[in-house]
């Protein structure tokens, strides 16, 4: 038996002068409920699998609908309403599991579509779970040590075009989603706390292990065969051992949050609200009830829009906490965990924020200011 | 706790019927015993005795009984 480890260095840093300006988020409109499911699948697994999961309905991204549509979308949206000239804009970062090409980084090509400076810094990260996490911190990290003064934040993924479709171990969870947040130099800001961390022995749970460089794509690992329980599954596709990830969960979440509050010099009666990784809703009641969480401080927003991976924290804040976040000064920890294993979680007081409505893409391709 | 308590539990899991379970049957031959069932166990024994079972040792198990040699003296005769 693994006795919890607590008191593990974590990486710990503690930021002043970065201020969250505003968040948007878009989804496609193409929505997949339960009884569409349940046409596929048979009513007795879909239900069963919802009942633990908690996904109801997800939006999904049709083929030629990519993550940087989705988050272009969103920050087209996002800039309009905070009347920002957009070269006022320094540095882009795109948070992606499911980027647009191999090469070159999708957020070069987002700083073209979106008309941005061709001054202004852009680069891909490659986190899923704790990407929106890891995001903001490398925002704050930018922003503090005045390499940056405006930096827009996309982050988001379309995972159903990693799972296979007869694989129900994974097809009927994730939804699609892609945001925008944009962050700046402020003078007045009190500290943002960011505790991260990594344990790569968990590569392997929650991986699609073929089609890049460490296994090449070929005809087998295209080749779709039947794994438990029938699921059918090619090595190109999404893989999660469901068991190893909700261990994982439950070994690193609560000191995580323990950590990120004890260094902000907070109790759970401090804050407003704990935006989790909607990984699923049988985990996140699980962990609020072991952390004497009250139920109202913990949003669930995957009953309607599925586990959308790095955009799942910010899609809640826009899905669970607009009004609140448009009009309140608001005390937030965020914990993102999972694919990696990664995790991080950030402590902060934000808001008002500029927050848009949730933005719904129409199935035709997002075609403006973009020759993709 | 004792393994009748356990029992009770694990029968929750399964979601099957109260007092079904003997204590040595197969985990394979158990209807309820699927991957969804393995995430509930898992949370049961975090909740209930606030310890982590492995999953590797969790797929070796064979019987009941063997999920019970899992948490040790936590559970008694």
């Amino acid at each position: 038996m693994r006795s919890h480890r607590l008191g593990v260095p974590m990486s710990i840093t503690r930021i002043s002068g970065v201020k969250i300006l505003g968040l948007a988020s878009a989804v496609p409109a193409q929505v997949r409920t339960l009884a569409d499911d349940a046409d596929v699948y048979g009513s007795n697994d879909v239900i069963k699998v919802s009942d633990s999961t908690g996904v109801k309905r997800r939006h999904i991204a049709p083929q030629d609908l990519c993550t940087s549509d989705l988050c272009y979308a969103a920050a087209e949206r996002l800039l309009s309403e905070a009347n920002i000239p957009r070269d006022s804009i320094d540095t882009l970062i795109f948070v992606s599991q499911t980027p647009d090409f191999i090469l070159p980084a999708t957020s070069c090509t987002l700083q073209s579509r979106l008309g941005l400076s061709t001054d202004c810094a852009a680069f891909d990260v490659g986190l899923g779970c704790s990407g929106y996490v890891y995001g903001l911190w490398l925002a704050a990290n930018l922003i503090a040590a005045n390499s940056s003064r405006r930096l827009l934040l996309m982050v988001g993924d379309t995972i159903n075009k990693l799972a296979a479709p007869q694989d129900r171990s994974v097809s009927l969870l994730f939804g699609d989603a892609g945001t925008a947040t944009l962050l700046e130099k402020s003078e007045n800001e009190v500290p943002m706390t960011f505790v991260l961390g990594t344990d790569g022995a968990g590569y392997n749970n929650l991986i699609v292990p073929a089609g890049a460089c460490r296994n090449p794509s070929n005809e087998s690992t295209r080749t779709r065969i039947a794994r438990e329980s029938g699921n059918l599954r090619s090595d190109e596709d999404l893989f999660m051992n469901g068991a190893e990830i909700f261990s994982f969960t439950l070994d690193r979440v609560a000191p995580l949050i323990k950590t990120v509050l004890e260094r902000s010099a907070w109790t759970a009666e401090d804050v407003d609200y704990f935006v989790f990784h909607q990984a699923n809703k049988f985990i996140l009641t699980h962990l609020a009830k072991r952390m004497k969480l009250p139920p109202e401080k913990v949003p669930i927003a995957l009953e309607k829009y599925g586990n959308t991976s790095s955009a799942s924290i910010p899609l809640t804040m826009t899905a669970s906490l607009l009004e609140q976040l448009k009009r309140d000064r608001l005390k937030l920890v965020l914990a993102g965990f999972g694919v990696g294993y990664s995790w991080g979680a950030a402590a902060f007081d934000c808001g008002p924020l500029i927050m848009p409505d949730l933005i719904v893409v129409p199935e035709e391709k997002v075609r403006e200011r973009s020759s993709l | 706790m004792t393994k009748q308590q356990f029992l009770a539990l694990f029968e929750d899991v399964l979601e099957i019927e109260e007092g079904s379970l003997k204590g040595d049957e197969d985990l394979i031959s158990l209807d309820g015993w699927d991957s969804l069932a393995v995430v509930t166990f898992i949370a049961m024994v975090d909740e209930h005795f606030e310890i982590a079972v492995s999953p590797a040792k969790i797929a070796k198990s064979r019987k009941v009984s063997d999920l019970i040699t899992l948490l040790g003296d936590k559970i008694t005769a």
